[in-house]
């Protein structure tokens, strides 16, 4: 029964760990939890008490923290073999529900590449199809002005910078999805960065 | 003139912290260096000869960086435990790696013992 009740509490708290891992590939989350229970079983040395079993976990940290740790530590390797744009783009992602800046960091990302992409997109489609691409200024109701950027059937409103959407939507494009990719590298940096120092 | 004042011991045991995290990479690859370990195995060796005391929470992170570097490799064993066992092995690039680092480190060790030398039989006459 104690037997049974250890082994319960174990798979309880790597449950929790589990669930605290989202964003990872399965086959690595079944990786890290496979060791994290392997590791456990070592430590109790076969006394499967619940007492040994919560020794045994609180030396290994919380669910939360071991997730963390793992998770930002996989995440940096990740973006350091391969900093292509979308690598970073997916590590921000996993990153993003882990702390207040990781989700400040994952809505900026996509904020900023969705911008550029705009801006690229709107650029290119210009010389094709020049009355339906630009950046439009429209009246509001209330008599201030909103702003629509992009490619529309039917654009309404004023039509603002004409034919240097080009220039402007190719140079702008590119230099804010340049300052995104940088942005999301120092991100997962400075979350790893942060998860050692807490964990000392 | 002002009576220089000690560091305090909570500063004092930050900056121990930080001298062995700064070493914690390469007793890690220095552990594996004869034969391969598992997890525990490495965290008991660390303590047991070097003093290094870390959460236990701590090493799989840092195992799992320095595979992703190349610097170690892992393999799953049946063990006689009852249940498998991650084991870890240097890698020839972590091999490599460990020795220049041991170089530098014994390099700069051997660096400070000088400066500390005089310390040292200042404290003996007092």
């Amino acid at each position: 029964m104690s037997k049974d009740a250890g082994m319960a509490h174990l798979d309880c708290y790597l449950d929790q760990v589990r669930r605290n891992l989202r964003g990872l590939p399965k086959s690595e989350t079944d990786e890290i939890v496979a060791e994290l229970r392997a590791h456990a079983l070592d430590k109790i040395e076969g006394v499967l008490t619940p007492n040994q079993v919560e020794a045994a976990i609180a030396a290994l940290g919380s669910p939360r923290e071991v997730a963390r740790a793992n998770l930002t530590e996989r995440v940096a390797a990740e973006v350091e073999a391969d900093r292509s744009p979308l690598t970073v783009l997916r590590g921000v992602g996993r990153l993003m529900w882990l702390s207040l800046y990781g989700l400040f960091a994952g809505l900026a990302s996509f904020a900023g590449y969705g911008m550029a992409a705009a801006l690229l997109v709107t650029a290119a489609v210009k010389p094709f199809w020049r009355g339906h691409a630009g950046l439009w200024r429209i009246p509001e109701p209330d008599g201030g002005y909103g702003y629509d950027l992009g490619v529309s059937d039917a654009p309404r409103g004023v039509e603002l910078l004409g034919w240097w959407i080009i220039p402007i939507g190719i140079g702008a494009g590119l230099v804010l999805g340049w300052l995104t990719w940088r942005f999301g590298i120092f991100s997962v940096r400075l979350m790893r960065r942060s998860t050692q120092r807490n964990r000392g | 003139m002002d009576k220089p004042q000690a560091i305090p011991s909570d500063e004092l045991g930050k900056w121990e912290i930080q001298v062995r995290k700064g070493g914690l990479g390469l007793a890690v690859l220095a552990i594996l260096w004869p034969h391969r370990l598992y997890g525990l195995e490495i965290l008991r060796r660390l303590e047991s000869d070097a003093g290094l005391s870390i959460p236990e929470g701590t090493i799989y992170p840092l195992l799992s960086r320095m595979k992703a570097e190349g610097l170690v490799d892992s393999e799953w064993v049946e063990a006689d435990a009852g249940h498998p066992r991650k084991y870890y092995r240097l890698t020839d690039p972590g091999r490599a790696q460990v020795r220049q680092m041991a170089k530098s480190w014994r390099a700069f060790a051997q660096g400070l013992e000088r400066l500390l030398a005089p310390i040292d039989s200042i404290g003996d006459k007092t």
